[in-house]
């Protein structure tokens, strides 16, 4: 019986969706009652498309495998987060993201073989510092780019500073092999022991503990940042450079200060991604954040860039989709989710949770 | 009589000489006789063979400049479109040893779906996302190679043999020929391409959606042939890279290989095509003539991509219009300079006019 009206929901989408890509978009002017439709059918569609694929791998194999699945999700939200802080200061999208994280978990790398070769400090104090260290090399790089060169650049177009950002890309990979060899390196998670919980009788479920930590670590610099956003001066200059930039220097907010601190704020919050991402069965290498980056990118996509809620729901969305697809085909996963993704950007141009700027002429 | 006659073959020859494919056809039949030095051994094998790689890169380059000097369409699915094209001629003239006609027939259809669904994509999705959603479709394409392993040969990498056109095998000297006359070919297509309506029609979408739309140019229309050349482009040089190179690997066309083609149309100047051939050169052609002579570079061959990088930022800040303008900023403070120093030369020579 749900099956059933699970699978009616989703030809309900399915079928709109159709209709709306062949036929509904031809028109100049799209009705009201069109957008209302389409919003309350993507919805549903996702939900119920989710709960058959659910009823399909049984609920406690989609909870295993969304916890061991956690710790990239919160790296996902970490570095899709910075993405979008960036998008809201200097209205770009930043292709470095991921390779100036890269930066951070090396030197983080390089910091451990140089405490355990030189110093006594047992393992979770070594690694705290090796990842407070990612966090401010990403930082400072972060700073140092947007006061050396986006501070230049404020009136080019946004598809022009998004070139600059691919161009720092290809020197930071240059870079990385000079400065930090061509070895790949490796990052100890903070333990390998995991935890089990007892739903009920037959179901326990296993959690690793690098898993939990990264959970913590990532809603603890989430709240910090959305309070900091509400509450702080800082915030407020955030918000008010986002809408809109020159009146906000008009009114005596220091816009440089604020655009600088973004970018850093931004930098920091890959640094610890790709410090938390890196035990994940990879090692570092110049390009190990690439899928991360491509992932996080869609999410923001998929979410919307006009708010900070609606990426983070985009991440959500991506890693379950690949949660889920893993378990049906574990070769094609990727695949199936960018499609996926694009399928409901196409539905949504603006993303799940956009709001469309008017643009006066 | 004879004078007549003089005058007549002067005015052909001035003719000929001005008309905008003769440098092109120049080019082509110079590096016909570079190809001949290479085979009698007076210019070194290597040194030829990064040539017709930069010929493989510039007709990649072309095509994108057609959507990003032209449309006005960043794109980065470019590693992809090429890649697909090296498996088209792999998989069918090389695994299936099929005839090379079925190939092209093959692969040319495979490019015009493909661009046409990308040029769909961008009637919806516009500006920044573009790039990230052709990011997307791109690492698509190369989780397919890596997965499709009955096509590509998955992450081992796909080897190409000798291949039959004709019935008979076709031997490099055919291929390294074939790179030349498809690159003159292309150069001319895309002059063609940009002085014609088209060419305008894609100029006037770029600098803005609306206004070319109420002078009543169909943006899907033209969106879609925009994707569609580039798509083809991109293709066609995947066919000629594994025939020059015979081997591909999915590994190469990642984000890389696209932002160095960017790097190359941005950095040369997206708009003209000496500008192109000009920054394939610099990105491509003196990392593998040059540079990778230098020790130093050999050791690190990445440490390139920070010349591409550092130029990329710097011509997009300060040089929008690429390379090429400033040489001919350059070309015309020189004339100018030449045409000061002789009026004072006459000055001196002469005296003051009164």
């Amino acid at each position: 019986m749900f099956e059933k009206l699970m699978w009616v929901l989703v030809s309900f989408f399915v079928v709109y969706f159709a209709l709306d890509l062949l036929w509904f978009r031809k028109r100049a002017k799209r009705p009201i009652y069109q957008q209302r439709l389409i919003n309350i059918l993507l919805p549903i569609g996702i939900l119920a498309g989710l709960g058959i694929a659910i009823k399909e791998m049984t609920v406690y194999l989609f909870l295993q495998i969304f916890l061991l699945n956690i710790a990239e999700l919160c790296v996902l939200i970490l570095a899709t987060t910075g993405i979008v802080l960036i998008f809201k200061t200097s209205v770009t999208t930043n292709f470095a993201q991921g390779t100036i994280a890269t930066v951070g978990a090396f030197t983080a790398a390089k910091l451990v073989i140089y405490l355990t070769k030189n110093t006594a400090l047992t393992m979770v104090p070594k690694l705290a510092l090796a990842m407070v260290a990612s966090a401010l090399t990403s930082f400072l790089i972060g700073l140092f780019v947007d006061t050396v060169i986006f501070r230049r650049s404020k009136y080019l177009s946004s598809v022009g500073k998004q070139m600059i950002t691919m161009g720092l890309v290809l020197v930071l990979l240059g870079l990385m092999p000079l400065i930090f060899g061509l070895l790949p390196l490796t990052i100890e998670q903070f333990s390998y022991d995991g935890k089990m919980i007892q739903l009920t009788e037959e179901m326990i479920l296993y959690v690793p503990d690098h898993n939990i930590l990264t959970a913590i670590i990532t809603v603890s610099m989430l709240t910090v940042l959305f309070l900091a956003l509400r509450f702080t001066k800082w915030g407020l200059g955030v918000r008010a450079t986002a809408s809109n930039e020159t009146v906000a220097g008009m009114m005596g907010v220091n816009t440089r200060l604020i655009t600088a601190l973004s970018w850093g704020i931004a930098g920091a919050f890959g640094g610890v991604a790709a410090y938390l991402y890196a035990p994940l069965g990879t090692q570092v290498t110049v390009s190990f954040m690439t899928s991360v980056q491509v992932n996080s990118f869609l999410a923001s996509v998929l979410g919307g860039f006009s708010s900070f809620g609606g990426p983070i729901v985009g991440a959500l969305l991506i890693n379950l989709f690949a949660s889920i697809s893993s378990f049906f085909n574990s070769v094609w996963t990727s695949v199936i989710v960018y499609a996926l993704v694009l399928i409901l950007v196409m539905a949504k141009p603006l993303g799940l949770f956009g709001k469309k700027t008017a643009k006066k002429v | 009589m004879l004078g007549t006659f003089w005058k007549e073959v002067r005015g052909t020859l001035s003719r000929v000489v001005k008309h905008p494919y003769f440098g092109f056809i120049l080019l082509g039949v110079a590096l016909l006789i570079v190809r001949r030095f290479a085979e009698l051994g007076m210019v070194s094998p290597s040194l030829y063979k990064s040539i017709s790689s930069m010929m493989i890169y510039s007709i990649i380059a072309l095509g994108f400049s057609l959507l990003l000097g032209y449309a006005g369409l960043a794109s980065l699915g470019t590693a992809g479109f090429v890649g697909l094209g090296t498996y088209f001629i792999g998989h069918f003239s090389g695994t299936l040893q099929k005839p090379f006609g079925i190939t092209l027939l093959v692969a040319l259809g495979g490019a015009i779906v493909l661009g046409a669904v990308v040029g769909f994509v961008s009637l919806r999705i516009e500006g920044m996302y573009l790039a990230i959603i052709t990011l997307g479709l791109s690492e698509i394409l190369k989780e397919v190679f890596k997965s499709f392993t009955a096509f590509t040969n998955g992450v081992t990498g796909l080897t190409f043999r000798n291949f039959m056109m004709f019935g008979k095998p076709v031997p490099d000297a055919a291929v390294d020929q074939a790179i030349i006359l498809v690159f003159v070919l292309v150069i001319i297509a895309t002059l063609n391409i940009i002085n014609s309506p088209t060419g305008r029609a894609l100029l006037a979408m770029k600098n803005s959606d609306s206004a070319a739309q109420s002078m009543g140019i169909g943006l899907m229309k033209y969106r879609l042939l925009a994707f569609v050349l580039a798509t083809v482009y991109a293709v066609i040089a995947g066919l000629l890279y594994m025939a020059d190179i015979k081997f591909s690997i999915p590994g190469t066309w990642s984000l890389d290989f696209s932002l160095n083609i960017l790097a190359a149309v941005v950095v040369g100047g997206a708009q003209s095509i000496l500008g192109i051939l000009l920054g394939v050169f610099m990105i491509f052609g003196l990392n593998m003539t040059v540079l990778q002579n230098i020790p130093f570079f050999r050791q690190y061959p990445d440490a390139t991509w920070i010349l591409s990088g550092v130029l990329i930022i710097l011509v997009t800040m300060f040089y929008p219009g690429g390379l090429i303008r400033l040489l001919q900023a350059l070309r015309l403070k020189i004339i100018l300079l030449v045409r000061n120093l002789r009026k004072r030369w006459r000055k001196y020579r002469y005296g003051e006019d009164d």
